[in-house]
């Protein structure tokens, strides 16, 4: 092929142009970003004193919180993070992966905050001295969902007892979709066919994806198979499937959410202030009441309900 | 770098041990693949090399499709499939999703426009002077398109372990169209994705250590074969 | 079989490359066609060996239109043949496979042409591996295997060595004489021309000045233009 310099012209052009639109697009939020935090502070600390001496420090440094993908699928921290780096000016990188990686990210160093749902792993992280504290922040819960015809009759025999309706799920060979990536949720199920008796679930009707919650719900409603999902994440892909809640409310299906700052002690590049602060944030009232009322408007129940002590 | 050491001694533990599961992959990759790029060459053979001799009206257009078309992410590919076998989707009775025959379509899309390609380019080269020899030898267009084929084999084999090599690599369509599942959709790149979002990181450096051996195997064996010729 | 070509004409963008009105390539003449570059000559050739086509008149090959048979009857050797991936034996034995020719008969012929043409050390050897020279005596055997009523030959001798050239005139005219075909041989080689051809067909600026027997052509009472052109040695 060969080039005229009009022809080359124009494919460098073509070529550049990602780079034009990303130079433009990172300079333009930069300025619109800043006067917020200029302004609110000086509102802010009559309420939040604690929080005055480090905000010089913490503005416009970078945070990175490794969590799993329920927090960001659900939509939850796009409700409530944007008040927390306005409050500080800090931008928060959400990493958002399986409860595995999140916590493995920890350890490395590679976060410096982490928000998960795995709780006798995070205390292990806290024992290891890979973060410090761990803090209960919330809490959903996981509902069984299914096709409509329900071929195991969850829904008639077991509408919240989900020892009972594992049992019968096992025994039908209905097919049913297992998250199969070690995460929490996946970890969970686990547990509970452990507890209702099946033991490890084997055969042809137990599909094991190896995927996130989204992924598979819709291959669960594809496939017109069983799952367990979070409820937030479920209640978000509702109106597009055609899957129902067959089984919920029961008390071993809650799901407690934790943070922990990683400790700074893992090296100079953890921001171990905007860590910290970010744990207090989350942690106070008006944090937890943020919480509370996200999903409300739009699905007329709360998704995760906090707990912070 | 602890990561990149302990892959290296998963690799060969997986290669030593025999690991069935892991074997069960490493099969269905293979087999995926090679359907995929065996229909495509079915079909881009034949294609790219009439379009390297043909000249019509609109083939410099048709011609940057392609090329554009060599390019298509993966994942869109994946994506628009996906719509198509929905449940309730034009496709939908046929209940593709999450199947294998669904990643060999998927492959099959992703891998026709690369082989179209570069056998086109060939063709465009050597093909004028190849299908003058044939006129001149007296040859029928069936025989002509045959002695194509055969000259310019060595191109076409590249193109076919180009895209051979495509597939193989390819992770965004085969993870939306088939899901991943064990033991019947779970493929190399797809377990590689998987492994690294469990934090598994020196089990998916280990499975992309095995897939890059087969990689090196199939191209020590086309250049052996272009040695030879 | 004759050719006869009437008001022939090729253009490329618009500039005219190639306007005969008239002419007639007799039967069993061995005919050369010369002219100094650019003249039309290969374009000539290739149009009759239905290599490229015309923007307007027609060639008839004894009366007929240019047809399967007649392709099957007519070959053309390159100036730079194309040989195809294979050995030397497969390239020559090619046009007899493509005609359905019996294996038996096939390695008959091809040997004895192998033989002729003195070339038994090369038999195996892939088609890469030659050198012009012998590239050039593959690809004329591989013409004159199957017997062809009109042989094209675009300078088949350029760039070559003089053992070669000497070899590919004599197995020229070896055919010639045998088989009686027409024989259309582009050279720029005058001496070429007096020594092999029976008539000559002299081209400038897409267009046949003269045509006849060499003597007339080329002796005293030549065209004044033919005169100047092998004066200056531009042929």
């Amino acid at each position: 092929m060969k080039l005229n310099k009009l022809n080359l012209l124009i494919l460098l052009l073509v070529l550049a142009l990602p780079f034009v639109t990303a130079c433009s697009s990172n300079s333009e939020p930069a300025p619109a970003e800043e006067p917020a935090p200029v302004e609110e502070p000086a509102e802010e600390p009559a309420e939040e004193p604690e929080a005055v001496d480090d905000y010089e420090e913490l503005m416009n440094t970078e945070l990175i919180l490794a969590t799993t993908t329920s927090t960001e699928n659900s939509g939850l921290l796009d409700f409530i993070l944007p008040t927390f780096n306005e409050m500080f000016g800090i931008e928060t990188k959400v990493v958002a992966v399986g409860t595995g990686a999140a916590l493995q990210m920890g350890v490395d160093g590679e976060a410096d905050v982490l928000l998960a749902h795995a709780k006798t792993q995070e205390e292990e992280l806290v024992t290891n001295g890979d973060t410090l504290e761990r803090f209960d922040v919330m809490y959903n819960d996981f509902i069984i969902v299914g096709p409509p015809s329900d071929p195991a009759g969850l829904l008639d025999n077991a509408p919240a007892d989900v020892n009972a309706g594992y049992a019968l799920i096992a025994e039908n060979q209905a097919p049913f979709v297992s998250r199969g990536d070690n995460s929490g949720t996946h970890i969970k199920e686990l547990s509970l066919w452990e507890s209702s008796g099946v033991g490890t679930p084997s055969g042809d009707w137990y599909i094991e994806a190896g995927q996130g919650m989204g992924d598979v719900i819709l291959m669960a409603n594809e496939m017109e198979a069983y799952t367990m999902a979070d409820r937030a994440t479920y209640l978000s892909m509702k109106d597009d499937i055609d899957l129902e809640i067959l089984l919920e409310g029961d008390e071993t299906l809650f799901n407690q959410y934790g943070v922990m700052a990683v400790n700074p002690e893992k090296g100079d590049h953890i921001n171990y202030p905007a860590a910290e602060r970010f744990v207090d944030w989350i942690l106070a009232p008006e944090t937890q009441e943020l919480i509370s009322e996200f999903g409300v408007e739009e699905y007329g129940e709360p998704l995760f309900f906090p707990n912070a002590k | 770098m602890d990561n990149f050491v302990s892959g290296f001694q998963d690799a060969f533990q997986l290669i030593i041990d025999l690991d069935p599961e892991f074997f069960e992959i490493v099969r269905l990759s293979m087999v995926v693949s090679l359907t995929a790029t065996f229909l495509a060459a079915i079909v881009a053979i034949p294609f790219g090399t009439w379009l390297g001799i043909k000249e019509f009206p609109g083939k410099r257009f048709l011609v940057r499709i392609i090329y554009t078309l060599m390019s298509m992410p993966p994942v869109v590919i994946g994506l628009v499939l996906f719509l198509l076998f929905l449940r309730n989707g034009p496709l939908g009775e046929f209940r593709l999703n999450f199947t294998a025959t669904a990643m060999i379509i998927a492959q099959f899309v992703l891998v026709t426009p690369i082989i179209t390609g570069v056998v086109f380019n060939g063709t465009k080269d050597r093909g004028p002077d190849i299908q003058d020899l044939a006129r001149t030898m007296g040859s029928s267009p069936t025989q002509t398109v045959w002695l194509l084929i055969k000259e310019l084999r060595i191109n076409i084999l590249s193109a076919v372990v180009t895209g051979y090599g495509r597939a193989m690599s390819e992770v965004g369509a085969v993870m939306v169209v088939g899901g991943n599942i064990k033991g019947h959709t779970r493929i190399m790149t797809t377990t590689i994705a998987m492994l690294r979002n469990m934090g598994e990181y020196s089990l998916a450096i280990a499975t992309g250590i095995v897939l890059l051996l087969i990689s090196f195997l199939i191209n020590s064996l086309l250049y052996h074969w272009q040695q030879e010729r | 079989m004759n050719i006869t070509i009437d008001s022939l004409t090729k253009r490329y963008n618009n500039k005219s490359v190639l306007d005969i009105p008239e002419m007639i390539f007799d039967e069993g003449c061995l005919w050369g066609i010369l002219g100094p570059n650019g003249s039309g000559k290969t374009t000539l050739v290739r149009i009759v060996a239905g290599l490229l086509d015309s923007c307007s008149g027609s060639v008839l090959y004894q009366g007929d239109e240019y047809s399967d048979s007649i392709k099957k009857a007519m070959t053309l050797v390159f100036q730079r043949p194309y040989l195809i991936r294979s050995t030397v034996y497969e390239n020559i034995a090619y046009p007899l496979r493509i005609r359905g020719v019996s294996e038996q008969e096939i390695l008959a012929r091809v040997n004895e042409l192998i033989e002729s043409f003195n070339i038994q050390s090369i038999r195996d050897q892939k088609a890469w591996t030659l050198s012009g020279g012998e590239a050039q005596k593959v690809a004329l055997a591989r013409a004159i295997v199957f017997k062809p009523r009109i042989l094209i030959l675009d300078e088949p001798t350029s760039n070559i060595d003089p053992e070669s050239i000497m070899l590919l005139e004599e197995k020229i005219l070896d055919y010639y004489r045998k088989e009686k075909p027409t024989i259309l041989m582009v050279t720029h080689n005058i001496q070429q021309a007096k020594r092999l051809c029976n008539r000559i067909a002299f081209m400038n600026e897409g267009q046949i000045i003269d045509s006849g027997v060499p003597a007339e052509i080329f002796g005293s009472g030549a065209m004044p233009k033919i005169k100047e052109f092998i004066k200056k040695g531009l042929i």
